[in-house]
């Protein structure tokens, strides 16, 4: 094989116009970096400090995600809609002897709608919405594959694991073939031919264990694929793509901290 | 290291990429449905624990639970919370691998498995209970939350064990878990009839 075939050694682009985004940063950062916070948040239990966090990171996430215009604005719509029906959800399962102080704003039939109920339901859902923008922070700027790669490369994880999970990724669309080939085979066999919803789950029921056991199977079958090219024959091996942690992460986390800390310090000042 | 087969390690990569299908929907349902009407989320919870059920009960061997999570978690990071759900699956599987690490991997029976869930189950309402502060919850809601969260751990615990007896009856990972006679009433693989 020429070496024109093959493609560049590829790792996160850090180019200069790629400085500010997010996605060029190591992804331990942006995931384990963020708990801290997030463990805050739990705590608390008023409505400033998990808005002005939950807003921060809506901010940091506009500022350098790079997400698209459209899932940006729908990110923001959801929150704004999760606080109004997380408030009003969890307003009515607040227990009304414990806000005897406040007044009755509505009654519907048996559902009475208490200010101080309301009160307490908005503390929950800004808390929810600051903990999804957390976790948006690195979700929509990290796969799934390159923090399985951080985690070899930074944390040690065996190389073994981490390449079982990616191979693992590949099994997917083999689920969709072999799903199709075992409804064939229970139809011509005329495996659970009854008809209605009730069937319809009788027959779907039918699909699980043959399709895991396929599965299975066909890991087995990888796995001595894989060890015939001598997967595992070294203690170390080399990376196609490199996952690289700097001083710029360093700042990034030092940064998120820092920033929540600041918030929790402006709460406590207003 | 060295004493993990790839044949195990690819035998809980396909579990957790099965489980990892099922999950995929359920991240994208559970956020919403958790905001908007917790009581119905509240049986989805269990979801996450048939993935590291059934590959213990079906393996029997040290870190079945925790990889199958891991890869569970990888293969259902496409959706927004993207990386997030390898976290969230791996907290899972570490609590089911935890009452048989306490064990030393010794007792394979199935209560065990349904004592991990509940333990499990009340550690995760606990930690429901400060996020979402349900001690200002009606106590009537209460109730029904927590025994619709623990029902749901135990009876995926209950579905995740049926599958890896049919898995085994019907000759799957063979071989893999250590076997003996004594543990012929055992959960998990059979003898060979």
């Amino acid at each position: 094989m020429s070496a024109a075939v093959l493609p560049a050694p590829a790792s996160t682009t850090r180019t200069r116009e790629g400085r500010s985004d997010l996605r060029t940063y190591n992804p331990l950062v942006k995931i384990l970096g963020v708990v801290p916070v997030m463990l805050y948040v739990v705590t608390t239990r008023d409505v400033l400090t998990p808005a002005l966090i939950g807003a921060a990171a809506f901010a940091v996430l506009a500022a350098m995600g790079r997400v698209r215009p459209t899932v940006l604005a729908g990110v923001a719509l959801t929150a704004a809609a999760l606080v109004a029906v997380m408030t009003l959800s969890f307003g009515l399962l607040t227990d009304p002897a414990a806000v005897t102080g406040s007044t009755l704003i509505a009654s519907i039939g048996p559902v009475q709608v208490w200010s101080g109920a309301l009160a307490t339901g908005l503390a929950t859902a800004v808390r929810t919405v600051a903990l999804l923008m957390l976790v948006l922070l690195g979700g929509l700027t990290t796969t799934g594959a390159d923090l399985v790669r951080a985690m070899t490369q930074q944390l040690h994880l065996p190389y073994r694991i981490g390449y079982a999970a990616l191979a693992a990724v590949r099994f997917v669309p083999r689920f969709g073939h072999e799903l199709e080939v075992i409804r064939g085979a229970h139809r011509v066999r005329g495996v659970a031919l009854s008809r209605g919803p009730l069937g319809a789950v009788r027959r779907r029921a039918g699909y699980v264990v043959p399709l895991l056991a396929g599965g299975i199977r066909h890991g087995e079958r990888v796995s001595l694929a894989m060890e015939s090219r001598g997967f595992g024959a070294h203690p170390t091996r080399t990376e196609r793509v490199r996952v690289p942690f700097g001083p710029r992460d360093v700042v990034l986390l030092l940064a998120l901290w820092g920033g929540a800390a600041a918030c929790a310090a402006l709460a406590t000042l207003l | 290291m060295q004493s993990v087969t790839t044949r195990y390690l690819m035998t809980c990569a396909a579990i957790g990429a099965a489980v990892g299908v099922l999950l995929v929907p359920a991240n994208f349902v559970s956020a919403p449905l958790a905001a908007a009407a917790p009581l119905a989320y509240a049986p989805l919870v269990g979801l996450w624990m048939i993935g590291p059920v059934l590959a213990l009960a079906l393996i029997r061997r040290p870190g079945a639970a925790v990889l199958t999570t891991f890869v569970a978690g990888v293969v259902s990071s496409a959706s927004p919370v993207g990386a997030w759900s390898i976290v969230t699956c791996l907290m899972a599987g570490v609590a089911v691998e935890l009452a048989f690490l306490v064990t030393r991997y010794r007792v394979w029976r199935a209560w065990l498995f349904y004592l991990d869930a509940a333990v499990f189950g009340a550690a995760y309402v606990a930690s429901g209970w400060a996020a979402f502060d349900m001690a200002a919850m009606a106590p009537g809601v209460l109730a029904a939350f927590v025994v619709l969260m623990m029902g749901s751990f135990v009876v995926f615990t209950w579905l995740g064990l049926l599958l890896a007896r049919q898995l085994a009856q019907a000759g799957v990972a063979r071989g893999l878990a250590p076997s003996g006679p004594a543990r012929a009433r055992e959960v998990g693989p059979e003898p060979a009839r």
